[in-house]
Order: structure tokens, then sequence, then C-alpha cells
């Protein structure tokens, strides 16, 4: 048996990888060595061998699909405009919500001219001891009491709604009518629903004072609703864009 | 249109135009991972995710023998296919007897309907050198099945095996000569020519 050197000398003459120098030493030791070309003869029939295995047909094809390789429709560029206009309205959104969180005494601040003669009405008045606010006038505390009598849906009758402005206004104030109310109320029957009105009345009255405080927050309303509107509308344009490229794709 | 623009269209994006090189490569790469993996079922798996790496990575082909490009991404589906096996061990090839030990020729035992009377004698001789070729380490099959049967030259072996072109020549060789050894055990099923021809090196 030959050395593999030898062997590996044999392949590559059977595959013309020798130059001609070298293939001519080997061809005259071939010649003189009957062994090395037995060797010889048994690679070049390993090769015949395999080179007569019959090439087989692929039983299918094996051509790819969109899906098979994960490929997506070529997206219009406005889709990226629409994206990017979806993404910046969404985070100035959020910054809308987080500031009015975040910051609620700006907001406050801005509303406590109103909302302290409201507080007044239940706890103490501008001229009372009760605290609220120092600079509000009884006009502003009758104003916002008003507003409060109109939506009560008890106070339809003239005197009644007097006494649920009064009694809702401030207790100053409440005081100050209180004998005459009483000297009128005790004769007639309206005087019960009169008293009992504003109690049943006051969780209204606080859903309606809170709308002031909401305008005067330190991102406007209305800003967020733009902002929800042109996210809507982004996100339709982009999904319409990419519906019209997947139909144009198929 | 040619190999090079459809290789190009194919590169920037264009799934037609590589479904037109995977036609005209798909029984290249199916008969090479027929014959590294020597399973028909397994094999088209293995084609199957050799074209789909080809055009997910086609952009990093910068030239040269495509064919030699798409031999080297079926040898390493083949690879992945085999690592995978041997993490899954089936029922091992080589019989064994009672005791325990090999049977020494297990050929007919290992391809029961590798008989004459069954088969044609073309179907009998493909089914010897897969057989043999079974028998060779993975790195020497793949280096034969790229050489001798798909009749690529050293360098695109190398190429597509990604190793020096030294260890093409040495692994051939040797998996000639193994080759050879093993078909010794066929000779009857070999056609008349190529017993001729192994007699005649006696």
């Amino acid at each position: 048996m030959k050395n593999f050197n030898e062997i590996e000398l044999l392949s590559s003459y059977l595959d013309g990888q020798l130059n001609a120098s070298e293939s001519k030493r080997l061809e005259t030791r071939l010649a003189a060595d009957p062994e090395l070309a037995s060797v010889l003869n048994d690679l070049r029939a390993a090769r015949g061998i395999l080179r007569k295995l019959p090439v087989r047909k692929a039983p299918r094809n094996f051509t790819l699909t969109r899906q098979m390789v994960g490929l997506k429709p070529p997206l219009p560029r406005t889709y990226s405009i629409f994206q990017f206009s979806t993404a910046f309205a969404t985070v100035l959104l959020l910054l809308t919500f987080a500031l009015n969180t975040i910051f609620p005494p700006l907001g406050m601040g801005g509303a406590s001219g109103v909302a302290a003669p409201m507080a007044g009405g239940y706890g103490g008045g501008p001229t009372g001891s009760g605290g609220g606010c120092d600079t509000c006038t009884e006009d502003q505390a009758l104003q916002s009491a008003a507003a409060v009598a109109t939506e009560a849906p008890a106070a339809t009758e003239a005197p009644a709604v007097a006494a649920e402005i009064l009694t809702t206004a401030t207790p100053a104030l409440e005081m100050q009518i209180a004998p005459t109310a009483d000297g009128t109320l005790r004769e007639t029957e309206p005087t019960a629903d009169a008293v009992q009105t504003p109690k049943e009345g006051e969780p209204e009255s606080f859903a309606a004072n809170e709308e002031p405080i909401n305008h005067n927050a330190m991102i406007p309303a209305v800003w967020q609703v733009v902002l929800a509107v042109i996210i809507l509308l982004s996100g339709l344009a982009m999904w319409l864009a990419r519906r019209s490229a997947y139909r144009k794709w198929q | 249109m040619d190999e090079t623009s459809l290789i190009q269209s194919a590169q920037n994006g264009d799934l037609d135009s590589f479904n037109t090189l995977i036609l005209h490569y798909q029984d290249t790469v199916f008969n090479t991972a027929l014959r590294i993996l020597g399973d028909e079922d397994i094999a088209q798996d293995a084609a199957q995710e050799a074209f789909i790496s080809a055009f997910r990575s086609i952009s990093t082909f910068r030239g040269g023998s495509f064919k030699a490009w798409m031999m080297r991404t079926v040898t390493n589906a083949c690879y992945d296919e085999l690592r995978r096996q041997k993490r899954r061990p089936t029922t091992p090839l080589e019989p064994e007897t009672s005791d325990g030990e090999e049977i020494d020729s297990p050929k007919w035992l290992a391809d029961p309907n590798m008989t004459p009377a069954q088969q044609s004698e073309a179907d009998e001789l493909e089914h010897a050198i897969q057989h043999c070729l079974n028998a060779l380490p993975t790195d020497f099959r793949t280096v034969v099945v790229l050489a001798d049967i798909q009749g690529m030259d050293y360098s695109e072996v190398a190429a597509a095996s990604k190793v020096p072109l030294g260890t093409i020549k040495s692994r051939l060789a040797r998996a000639r000569l193994r080759l050879r050894e093993c078909l010794r055990g066929f000779e009857e099923l070999l056609p008349a020519s190529f017993r001729l021809e192994g007699e005649s090196i006696q």
C-alpha cells in the first residue's frame, strides 16, 4: 500500500490538478511501479462509479412564495409621513395628559376664581369665615349659584329657586335671608321641597362645577381633541395605503 | 435574461428573478442534498431551506461562481439537518447480532429493497453507491459529492466548503479510496464495464 501523499498525488493527477512537470514525473513512476498504477486505477474506478450515478430530477419545484420568505409589499412614500404624524400626534397627546396630570395646580390656579366661590357656597363664603377665595365677590358667588340653580331639576318655582340659590350660595347670605324666607315658607307647602332640593341637587352641583376646572387646564381639551382626530385620520390613511399596496401586490 | 441580471434583480428583492434561478439550479441542489443526506424527503426539506436561506442572504453574494455559492448554502443546510439528526438519534445503520456485535456485511440488511430481482440494475447501483457514500464521514462525503457527482473543480469545491484547497485534495483522495474499498463489496451489482475495469486493476 502506498503512503497517503502518493495517493493524494494520484487523485490530483486524475483530476488534472498537477502541473506539466509534476505530471511527467508521476507518469514515469507509474510506468515503473505497477502497484502505483493499480492504486490510480482504483481511484479512477471510484470516480467513474460516482459519475455513473443517475441525476435525479427534483420531485417538485422549490420556487419560493412571498410568504415563505416573509416579503412585504412596497408601501407608498406617503405611508411613512402618515406613520410619523400618527406617532408624533400620539406622543403629543400623551404629553398633554401627562402635563395636565402632573401640573394640576396650574389648572386649579386658573380656575380658583370660579372654584372658590363654589367652595364658599358649601363651606364658607367670601364674607364668611369658612375660607375660600378672598378676592371673590358676592356677585360671582351669586352667578355661580344661579348657574347651579338653573340646572337643578327641582327648582322650577320661583320661591324654590330663590331659596335654592340662597341656600347654595353662601352661609352668610343664607343667614341674612333666612328670617325672611322662614317667614314666607312656613305658610306654604313648597317650603319643604325648597329646603330639601339643595341636598338632592348637591352631587349635580359638584359635577356641573367641575367643568370650569377642565376648561382652565394647562393644555386645553380642544388641543387633545385635535390631536386625537389627527391620530385617527393618519391611522385610517395608513390602513388604506397598506390595503391598497397589498391589493396591487397580489 | 442572463444569470448575472437575474442575480442583480434578486438582490434588489425581485422574487420572480430568484425563482428563475431556482428553476435552473433546483435539480443540482436537490441531488447534492440527496447524496449528502441519503434520504429523499429530508433532502427536499434541506433543498427548500437552502433556497429560502439563499434568497435572504443573496445580498452577501459578491460575484464569482453562483453555483459554488448555492452549493455552499445547500451544504450548510445539510450540515444543519445532520446536526439535528445527531441530536435526535434514530435507528443505528449498522445492524448487530444477538451478542451485540456488528454484522460484517450489513449491506442487504441496511437496504432490504436492494435485491436484483426487485430492482433494476441502475437502482441497485445507486443504492450501492449511496450506501458507500453514507459510510463516509460527512466532510469527505460533501467533498466527493461536489467534486465527483456535481463535477465542480477544486477551487469551486473549496469555495463551497469553505476549506483550503489542500484539504479538498486530501479529503477527496481519502474519500475515493474508501469508496473504492466499499464498492468492492458490491462488485456483482456494478455494471459490466466497471467490473471489467475493476478486474483490470488486479
